[in-house]
């Protein structure tokens, strides 16, 4: 089937694992991938896939103009009879034209994987190198934009996220989008379950043995432990390591009373759907 | 008007200030002739189509640049333009001036390097890399230590692997142009709506052709906290030529895959191939600068 499937999150929200993951599945070899040589598929917002379609710069074009062209580089790229995996953390938005981003004709389906915001608030802030309640405003911002520089040249294109909760909604309840949504909760929990499941919905074969095994070859022992041993080209400039905890729950210990309460108030409505909240609105 | 660039002359119904006018006192015809006139919407009927927006045929190139303008290239001598309604001669220069030109410099038989050339004594150096990589700021850093930039952006490589110079100016971002001190208020956009400038070089008429010998693919990196160089030898040196050869996919459609290879071979064959990581976090411009005149210095 030729089309694009996304695997589409907010940042921090278990993407880069679950592409690993993919990636041990999809080679089936005998010893874990290097997290280095990550080939599952191309960044939505990388810069190359763009200029190299439509045969001129980016580089040349305002924010607006590049955005209007994005689903005719998705459109293109998905007409080659293959089935694609790209990562993406834009929101799903539409062009001023009024078009889906990510383009209804290139797109197969989208992957949608969850992360409770308490534990991204953290990881994102290491990952930004922010402080928490920048961060915790930066998700709450519906405008929330990444790479808008206009000054310089960043390496990928503008993103559009949205705040948190706007960037969950926009993939979940995009209209007539065929999507499976994958808690990273879930991934830790029943990894089994959670990525037999992911694997069934992207139509690639359910084999309990090779699931099992790219599980084990992609787990955060294994991804921390490379990072560890030779660095991973992913990690940002001020981040001191990309793969630094792995764990549900831990904003128990980093979050102080008042920023979950922040949270809470930001994305509770969103966190209770997903299950991240209790009935009475205490956090899970 | 008449100028010249790439050792070309250049007949030009639309304004090129960015490039060398020439005195014209005889009517013997340019190399390359620019002119306006109505280019067919739906791409080539004789070609390939090699994009949304490109289509490719032997002898010609078709490229739409949506809301801006259609161009068509063809022979390695003419250029078409279409623009659309009320677009800005700017930004039509832009594209004129990138692919469009990349596209003819192909046809007329080079292998053109997206990078930019340094001259370095009788020789040259060439930078090439992705875009966002720093090129144009290596080259503005190399330029403000006195070295002189041949071309920017589009090197095209003669049959004798020298470096053809291009036109006096480099593309400069705000953002680079503040590090750099170099104030932009009196440098023109390249486009009214991007705040990326052209930034004039002293270029002239009868700056030489020279060999390269040293070409370096730059790369950013978090792996490493300092700039690092390893050399590229023996048959791993072809591929990296060919996927840094400006709009590489042009190629499929005009039928210049097998001389582009030999083209690439030769290349191989004569100069020094590095890779070159520089820290993504900080500006490490004279850092990165001093270690490729080392490595310059290293390898004669």
């Amino acid at each position: 089937m030729s089309g694009i499937y996304w695997l589409a999150s907010y940042f921090k929200s278990g993407n880069t694992w679950f592409r690993a993951f993919l990636q041990n599945l999809l080679e089936d070899g005998d010893r874990p991938v290097d997290i280095n040589e990550l080939a599952t598929g191309r960044l939505a917002s990388y810069r190359g896939w763009i200029d190299e379609v439509l045969g001129f710069d980016s580089a040349d074009l305002d924010t607006d103009e590049i955005e209007r062209l994005r689903p005719e580089v998705y459109r293109w790229s998905s007409r080659d009879g293959e089935t694609a995996y790209h990562k993406i953390h834009d929101a799903y938005t539409y062009t001023v034209d009024g078009e889906p981003l990510v383009s209804r004709e290139a797109t197969l389906g989208a992957l949608y994987i969850l992360r409770n915001p308490l534990d991204v608030a953290p990881s994102y802030a290491n990952h930004i190198g922010l402080s928490l309640d920048e961060t915790i405003a930066y998700m709450g911002d519906h405008q929330y934009v990444v790479c808008k520089s206009h000054k310089k040249l960043p390496a990928q294109l503008r993103q559009k996220l949205l705040s948190w909760s706007g960037h969950v909604l926009s993939w979940a309840d995009a209209p007539a989008l065929n999507r499976h949504i994958l808690r990273y909760e879930d991934m830790q929990a029943d990894p089994v379950a959670a990525f037999t499941g992911a694997v069934r919905f992207l139509g690639l074969p359910d084999d309990p043995v090779r699931i099992e095994k790219a599980i084990r070859f992609s787990d955060f022992g294994e991804l921390s432990r490379q990072e560890a041993e030779k660095g991973f080209y992913e990690r940002p400039p001020c981040a001191e390591r990309f793969f630094r905890q792995g764990k549900s729950g831990s904003w128990r210990d980093r979050l102080t009373p008042e920023q979950v309460a922040r949270i809470v108030a930001d994305h509770g409505e969103v966190m209770r759907r997903f299950g991240y909240l209790d009935a009475d609105g205490r956090p899970l | 008007m008449r100028y010249t660039a790439y050792n070309l002359s250049i007949d030009s119904e639309i304004d090129l200030p960015e490039l060398l006018p020439v005195q014209t006192c005889n009517t013997e015809s340019a190399d390359v002739k620019i002119s306006f006139g109505s280019i067919a919407p739906g791409g080539l009927t004789n070609g390939q189509r090699l994009g949304p927006f490109l289509w490719a045929a032997p002898e010609s190139l078709w490229l739409q640049v949506p809301q801006v303008a259609r161009f068509l290239i063809s022979n390695g001598n003419d250029i078409l333009i279409d623009p659309e309604p009320d677009i800005d001669e700017d930004s039509i220069r832009v594209f004129l001036l990138g692919s469009v030109f990349g596209a003819l410099l192909l046809q007329r038989g080079h292998l053109v390097l997206h990078g930019n050339a340094i001259r370095i004594g009788d020789q040259c150096l060439v930078c090439v890399g992705r875009s966002g990589a720093g090129k144009s700021t290596l080259a503005a850093g190399f330029l403000q230590r006195g070295y002189t930039v041949l071309a920017d952006d589009v090197v095209p490589v003669d049959n004798d692997c020298r470096a053809v110079p291009g036109f006096p100016r480099i593309k400069l971002w705000q953002d680079v142009a503040e590090r750099l001190n170099i104030d932009t208020t009196d440098l023109r956009r390249i486009r009214p709506n991007l705040e990326k400038f052209n930034y004039p070089i002293a270029l002239t008429a009868d700056t030489p052709t020279l060999p390269i010998r040293w070409i370096y693919i730059l790369n950013r990196n978090t792996v490493f906290d300092e700039v690092r160089i390893e050399s590229i030898q023996g048959l791993q040196r072809f591929q990296p030529l060919r996927d840094n050869t400006y709009r590489v996919r042009f190629l499929d459609g005009m039928g210049l895959k097998p001389e582009h290879m030999r083209l690439c071979g030769q290349l191989a064959g004569r100069i020094h191939l590095a890779r070159v990581a520089q820290p993504d976090n900080g500006f490490m411009l004279d850092q990165l600068i001093d270690r490729l005149l080392a490595d310059i210095t290293e390898n004669p």
